[in-house]
C-alpha cells in the first residue's frame, strides 16, 4: 500500500495566548482518498492545515505531505498542492485572471508561457470565465470562493488541501464543487476538505476525520464509521397501534423502543429486520411503513462532539 | 526554468503591482506637484517683495531653474518622502497579510526569504521613484518656468552647466540612497502587525523622532548615528570640493541601519506564523 | 469506535521519527538561530562603527624626545605649510542659550557654542580659504594677498574687502620686504587650529610656563603636545594645550581649558583630517557670484612702523580711550568714551565696536586669543550676523549692580554705567571688583 499523502505525528499548536488549538493529532490521509476533515467551530481545523503547509510553526510534532517533512520540504511539496485556506484571498483591484497570473509568477517551477493557458482553463473549470476580466473587489461572495479553487487548480496537483470551499457558494455552486472533487478524485487526486457542513462531506468522503477542541477524535472510511453506529429500526404504523408494535418489539428482543406519534423506534441488536416484521404482522399491527437504519454521520458528529451550539473556545 | 528567472517574475509581478495600484501612483503624482506649485508660487512672486527669500535654496531658484531640484527635494525631506517610504514599506509584508494573500504566496510555494527581497527591491524601487518623481518635475518645471544657468555652488564659485545638473543629479541620488535606511525600518514595522496603516504610522514616527533628537544638543553624542542625520549632507555635492569622506559616511550610517533592520525583517518574518 | 488512529497500516515516511515525543519543536532551536543573525549584525555594525576610533586613540606615537623649547622653536621656524584639511571647533563657553534654532545655515555665530565644521585650504602663503559648513549651507572666508572676501551661501552675499589704490602700490613694495603681506582683518573670521596655535606660542614663554605633554594622534597623524600654563593664578585660563605634528611642526589641534572645567576643554579646535598639499587653484580664487549682493570694504593699510610693532613686541602706546591693567594672563582691557547708554540699550550699532575691538588694540595675548575664536560680529551690516545684535546682547549679557555683565568660561566683560568697557580672561568677580 502506497505511503498516505498527508500525516502528521503528534502535532501541537499552543498559540502564545496559551491556548492549544491542536493537540497531538495523528492525522493520515491515504492516497487517493477524499478526506473530510470535519469540527465545529474553533476545533482547530484551520490551524492543523496552517502547519501542514508551513504558515505555522508547530510548537510539537511533524507533519508530512506527499511524504516531504514540512515545512522544510514546502519547496519541493508544494507545487505539487492546491490549496484554500480559510477563504479565497486575492489583490482586490486585480483582475481574477491577473490575479492568478500573480500566483503563477510566484511560482519558480511554473512556465511563464503557459500561464494564460492553465489560467483560462483553471477559470473555466469553476465556472468563472465569463467573469475572468472583472476585478476580484467586484466578485461575489460566491465568484470569490470559485476564483479561490481556480487558484488550487492552476497546475495539475497530487494532493488538494480545501478549507472550507463550498464557504458562500449557492446550490448549484455547492453540486459543482462536489462534482469537482469527485473528477478529481477519480483522476487520482487526494483531497483534503475540511468542513463543517455535513451533508457535503457525506456525500463526497471516502474517508472521514472528526476534530473537538484540538483533538482527533475519529479517522476513519467513511462506511466503516457508519457500520460502527448501533442500527435502529423504524415502524411507521396508524396510531392505535403504536401500543401493540411497542410490545412486539419488546418482546422480540429490541431495546428502547421511543414512540412518536405514528412511529416506534428501537434498536435493532441481533434480530434480523424480517424476523421483527413478520412478528409485527403476525400480531396484527398494519405496518404502513418499516425501515432498518444506520445512524447518520450528522448523528455520529453531534454524538462525538456535543449538542452544544456554543464554540467550545 | 531556473530560479533566477522565477524570481525576477516575481520581482516583476511584485513592481507591476506596486507601480500599478492607483493609491501609489496619485502618491507620485502628488509628489511630483510639490515642485510644480513650488515653482509657480516663486515665478508668480519672484518680482514681489518676497522674492529671493526661503529656507533651503528657495532663494536661488528664480535666478537658476535647477535649485529647484534642491529645493523641492529638501522640501519632502522632513515629511512627504518619509510618509511615501512609510506607505511603500509599512504595507510591504502587513499589506499582503491584512489582505490575506500572504499565505497564498507562501502556498504556491515562495520561499520566506524571497517573497523579503521582493517586496524590499520593490519598496525601495517605490522610493527612488518618489525621489525621481520630485526630481524630473522640479528639472522640467524649472527649466520652463526659470530657465537653467550655471551652478553656483554653497562655496560662492560657479560651475558650468553640465557639472551642475551633474552635481544636482548626484545630490538627487544621495536623497534616493539616504532613505534606504528607513524602508529598512518600516519593512520590520511591516513583519510584526497585519495592519499596514500601523506599520506605515511607525515608519514615519521612527523618522520624525529622528529629527527631533537630531535637535537636542544633549543627545550630540548619538546624533552621527541616527537615520536622518546625514540626510542634509547631500549639501556636499554643492561644495567646492565634494567630500566623498562626509558622503560616504553617510551611506555607512544607511548601510548599518539597513544591515541592521533588514536582519531583524528577515528573523522575524522567517519565523513568524501566518495566521492571517 | 476508535478514540485515536490505531497502528497504521500504511507504512509512515522513512523520514519520519516514530515517537512523537522525541519530534523537533520548531519554534525553539531554529528560531532562536535566525534571531541570532539580527544580534550579531548589530554586534558587526557596532563593531565597524565604534572600533576604529578606539584603534585610532590606542595608537602611541612613540616619537623622538624632545624639550619644550626646542620643540616651540621648530613650531616658530617651520615654514607653513600648504594644507586641505577639516577641522573641528567647539565651544563650550557656558554662555546663556543662545536661540541657535533663529539661524537656519552656516553662520559664524553658531561658533559661540557647540560644535562646527570648519574646512581649510590654504597655499601655506597668501591665499587661504576657510568654510564654516552648515546643513546645507556655508560660510567662506577666502584671502588672496591683500584682498579678502567673505560668502554666505545663506544670503548670497559677498563682502569684498580691498586696499585702496594708493595702499595696494605701497603693498606690492611691502610685499617683497616681509614675507608675507598683512592680511585685512575680516568680519567674521574663522578660527583654524593653525592660527589660533601662533597666538599663544608667539609668547608663550613670557607670563607662561611651557612643558610637554604625552605624544598623541590627531587626524591620524602623530604629535607632541605642548601645554602652556599661566603663571597668573588670577585667570580664567587653566592651560593651553597645542598639539604639533611631528613631521611638519604644524599646530594640528588647540585646546584650551578653563579654571572652570576640569573635564572637557572650553575651547577646542583641531583637524579631524588634514593632508599636506598644494590645494588647487580653483579652491582659492574667488569670483563673486553673479546672483550675490556685493558689499565693498577698503581696508586702511597700515604704517610700516605700525606693522612691525604688531610682529614684534606688544608693548608700545595705547590708542586713545584705551588703558590695561595688570599683565600677561589677567591683564583687563578698559575702554572709555562708548556710546553705553545706547549699548545698554542695546543698540547693535553701538554693540559693534566692542567684541571685535579687543584684537585690533595690541592687547595682552589671553584676550587675543579668545578674539581669535570669539566671531566678531556686526561691523556694520556684516552678512554672517542674522541674529538681531540687540536680542543677542539681551541674552548674553546679565545685570549686575555695576552694569551688564557677559560671563563666559574664558572671558568676561562689564560694560559700566559710565561708559567704560572692562574685558579680560578674569572671572567677573575681579572686573566687577575693578569698576
Ligand atoms: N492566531 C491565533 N492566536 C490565538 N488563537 C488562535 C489563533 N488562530 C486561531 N486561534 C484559536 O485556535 C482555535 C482553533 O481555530 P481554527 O481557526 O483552527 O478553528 P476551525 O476549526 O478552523 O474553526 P472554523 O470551523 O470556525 O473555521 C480557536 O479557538 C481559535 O480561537
Ligand atoms: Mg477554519
Amino acid at each position: 500500500m502506497t505511503p498516505p499523502a498527508v500525516r502528521s505525528a503528534g502535532l501541537t499548536k499552543r498559540f502564545r495566548s496559551g491556548q492549544v488549538a491542536v493537540d497531538g493529532i495523528e492525522l493520515e490521509v491515504p492516497r487517493g482518498s477524499v478526506y473530510g476533515f470535519l469540527g465545529p467551530n474553533g476545533s482547530g481545523k484551520t490551524t492543523t492545515i496552517r502547519m501542514l503547509l508551513g504558515l505555522v510553526r508547530p510548537t510539537a510534532g511533524r507533519a508530512w505531505l506527499l511524504e516531504e517533512p514540512m515545512p522544510e520540504g514546502g519547496g519541493s511539496v508544494l507545487p505539487r498542492v492546491g490549496v484554500l485556506v480559510e477563504g479565497p484571498a486575492f489583490h482586490p483591484y486585480l483582475t481574477g485572471r491577473a490575479n492568478l497570473a500573480r500566483l503563477d509568477a510566484a511560482d519558480a517551477t511554473a512556465d511563464p508561457r503557459t500561464t494564460r493557458r492553465r489560467s483560462d482553463a483553471a477559470l473555466e473549470r469553476v465556472g468563472l470565465a465569463a467573469a475572468a476580466a472583472k476585478p476580484f473587489r467586484q466578485y461575489s461572495l460566491g465568484m470569490k470562493q470559485r476564483l479561490g479553487l481556480a487558484a488550487a487548480l492552476l497546475r495539475p496537483r497530487d494532493l488538494l488541501v480545501l478549507d472550507e470551499p463550498t464557504n458562500g457558494l449557492d446550490p448549484q455552486g455547492t453540486r459543482e464543487v462536489r462534482h469537482l472533487i469527485r473528477e478529481l478524485a477519480d483522476a487520482g487526486t487526494t483531497v483534503l476538505v475540511s468542513s463543517h457542513l455535513l451533508a457535503e462531506i457525506d456525500q463526497v468522503c471516502s474517508h472521514i476525520g472528526i476534530m473537538s477542541q484540538g483533538k482527533l477524535l475519529v479517522q476513519d472510511e467513511r462506511l466503516a464509521l457508519t457500520e460502527r453506529g448501533e442500527p435502529t429500526l423504524v415502524v411507521r404504523t396508524a396510531v392505535d397501534h403504536v401500543g401493540t408494535a411497542t410490545e412486539v418489539l419488546t418482546a422480540l428482543g429490541l431495546g428502547a423502543p421511543v414512540v412518536d406519534g405514528p412511529e416506534v423506534t428501537a434498536s435493532l441488536g441481533s434480530v434480523a429486520p424480517e424476523t421483527a416484521t413478520a412478528a409485527l404482522v403476525g400480531a396484527g399491527v398494519p405496518v404502513v411503513g418499516l425501515e432498518a437504519r444506520r445512524p447518520s454521520l450528522e448523528q455520529l458528529f453531534v454524538t462525538l462532539t456535543g449538542e452544544g451550539f456554543d464554540v467550545a473556545r | 526554468m531556473s530560479r533566477a528567472e522565477g524570481g525576477s517574475r516575481l520581482l516583476r509581478s511584485e513592481l507591476s503591482l506596486v507601480f500599478g495600484r492607483r493609491r501609489n501612483i496619485t502618491l507620485l503624482v502628488g509628489l511630483a506637484t510639490v515642485p510644480l506649485l513650488l515653482g509657480i508660487v516663486l515665478f508668480v512672486t519672484q518680482d514681489s517683495a518676497l522674492a529671493g527669500q526661503g529656507p533651503g535654496f528657495v532663494g536661488r531658484v528664480t535666478g537658476n531653474g535647477l535649485f529647484l531640484v534642491v529645493s523641492s527635494l529638501v522640501m519632502c525631506l522632513p515629511f512627504l518622502l518619509p510618509l511615501t517610504i512609510g506607505i511603500a514599506s509599512g504595507d510591504a509584508i502587513a499589506g499582503e497579510a491584512q489582505a490575506g494573500t500572504l499565505r497564498y504566496l507562501l502556498a504556491v510555494p515562495v520561499s520566506r526569504t524571497r517573497v523579503l527581497v521582493v517586496k524590499a527591491v520593490a519598496a525601495l524601487a517605490f522610493a527612488g521613484a518618489a525621489v525621481a518623481a520630485i526630481a524630473l518635475m522640479a528639472l522640467l518645471s524649472g527649466a520652463v518656468l526659470f530657465g537653467l544657468d550655471d551652478v553656483t555652488l554653497l562655496s560662492g564659485s560657479t560651475v558650468p552647466l553640465g557639472e551642475g545638473v551633474l552635481r544636482i543629479a548626484g545630490v538627487a541620488v544621495y536623497v534616493g540612497l539616504s532613505l534606504t535606511g528607513l524602508v529598512a525600518v518600516g519593512l520590520f514595522f511591516s513583519t510584526l502587525t497585519e495592519v499596514p496603516v500601523g506599520a506605515m504610522a511607525a515608519t514615519v514616527v521612527v523618522a520624525i523622532v529622528s529629527a527631533v533628537l537630531d535637535t537636542l544638543p544633549q543627545l550630540a553624542a548619538i546624533h552621527p548615528g541616527l537615520l536622518t542625520h546625514h540626510w542634509l549632507d547631500f549639501a556636499e555635492f554643492l561644495r567646492l570640493e565634494v567630500d566623498w569622506g562626509v558622503l560616504g559616511e553617510g551611506l555607512a550610517v544607511q548601510g548599518a541601519w539597513v544591515a541592521i533592520f533588514a536582519s531583524l525583517a528577515w528573523s522575524r518574518f522567517t519565523t513568524a506564523d501566518v495566521t492571517s | 469506535m476508535t478514540e485515536t488512529q490505531p497502528s497504521s497500516p500504511a507504512t509512515p515516511p522513512p523520514s519520519s521519527p516514530v515517537a512523537p515525543a522525541s519530534a523537533t519543536a520548531l519554534a525553539t532551536p531554529s528560531a532562536r538561530r535566525r534571531w541570532a543573525v539580527p544580534a550579531v549584525v548589530a554586534t558587526a555594525v557596532a563593531g565597524a562603527f565604534v572600533a576604529p576610533p578606539l584603534l585610532a586613540a590606542a595608537g602611541d606615537a612613540s616619537l623622538p624626545e624632545v624639550t619644550p623649547l626646542e620643540l616651540l622653536a621648530e613650531v616658530a621656524e617651520a615654514e607653513p605649510m600648504a594644507l586641505t584639511g577639516t577641522a573641528v571647533y567647539t565651544a563650550r563657553l557656558g554662555l546663556p542659550e543662545i536661540p541657535f534654532a533663529e539661524i537656519a545655515g552656516a553662520d559664524p555665530i553658531a561658533l559661540l557654542a557647540g560644535s562646527s565644521t570648519i574646512r581649510v585650504w590654504t597655499d601655506g602663503e597668501e591665499r587661504s580659504r576657510a568654510a564654516l559648513l552648515g546643513p546645507a549651507s556655508e560660510y567662506s572666508v577666502v584671502r588672496d594677498g591683500p584682498e579678502a572676501w567673505t560668502y554666505s551661501s545663506e544670503e548670497d552675499a559677498v563682502v569684498h574687502y580691498a586696499l585702496s589704490a594708493e595702499d595696494e602700490a605701497r603693498y606690492e613694495a611691502l610685499a617683497d620686504q616681509l614675507r608675507a603681506g598683512p592680511s585685512p582683518e575680516v568680519a567674521g573670521e574663522l578660527p583654524t587650529p593653525e592660527e589660533a596655535a601662533r597666538l599663544v606660542l608667539d609668547r608663550a614663554e613670557e607670563h607662561s610656563t611651557v612643558s610637554l605633554d604625552a605624544q598623541t594622534t590627531v587626524a591620524g597623524r602623530d604629535a607632541y603636545q605642548l601645554v602652556v600654563t599661566p603663571r597668573s593664578t588670577e585667570t580664567l585660563v587653566a592651560r593651553v594645550v597645542v598639539a604639533v605634528d611631528a613631521e611638519t611642526s604644524t599646530p594640528l589641534r588647540v585646546q584650551v581649558w578653563s579654571t572652570q572645567d576640569e573635564a572637557t576643554p572650553a575651547l577646542d579646535v583641531g583637524f579631524t583630517d588634514v593632508t599636506f598639499a598644494a590645494p588647487e587653484d580653483a579652491v582659492l580664487e574667488f569670483t563673486a557670484p553673479a546672483s550675490a549682493t556685493v558689499e565693498e570694504v577698503v581696508v586702511p593699510l597700515p604704517e610700516v612702523t605700525e606693522m612691525e610693532r604688531t610682529e614684534g613686541a606688544a608693548k608700545g602706546e595705547l590708542p586713545e580711550g584705551v588703558t590695561v591693567a595688570g599683565e600677561g594672563w589677567e591683564s583687563v582691557t578698559t575702554l572709555t568714551g562708548l556710546d553705553v547708554a545706547a549699548l545698554v540699550a542695546g543698540d547693535p550699532a553701538a554693540l559693534a565696536s566692542v567684541p571685535g575691538s579687543e584684537r585690533t588694540l595690541g592687547s595682552e595675548s589671553a584676550q587675543e586669543l579668545i578674539g581669535e575664536f570669539l566671531p566678531e560680529d556686526g561691523e556694520g551690516g556684516h552678512p554672517g550676523l542674522s541674529l538681531d545684535g540687540a536680542a543677542l546682547y539681551e541674552q548674553l549679557t546679565t545685570e549686575v549692580p555695576e552694569g551688564r555683565l557677559l560671563s563666559s568660561s574664558l572671558l568676561s566683560l562689564l560694560v559700566t554705567e559710565d561708559g567704560r568697557v572692562l574685558v579680560g580672561a578674569v572671572p567677573a568677580e575681579t572686573l566687577r571688583g575693578m569698576a
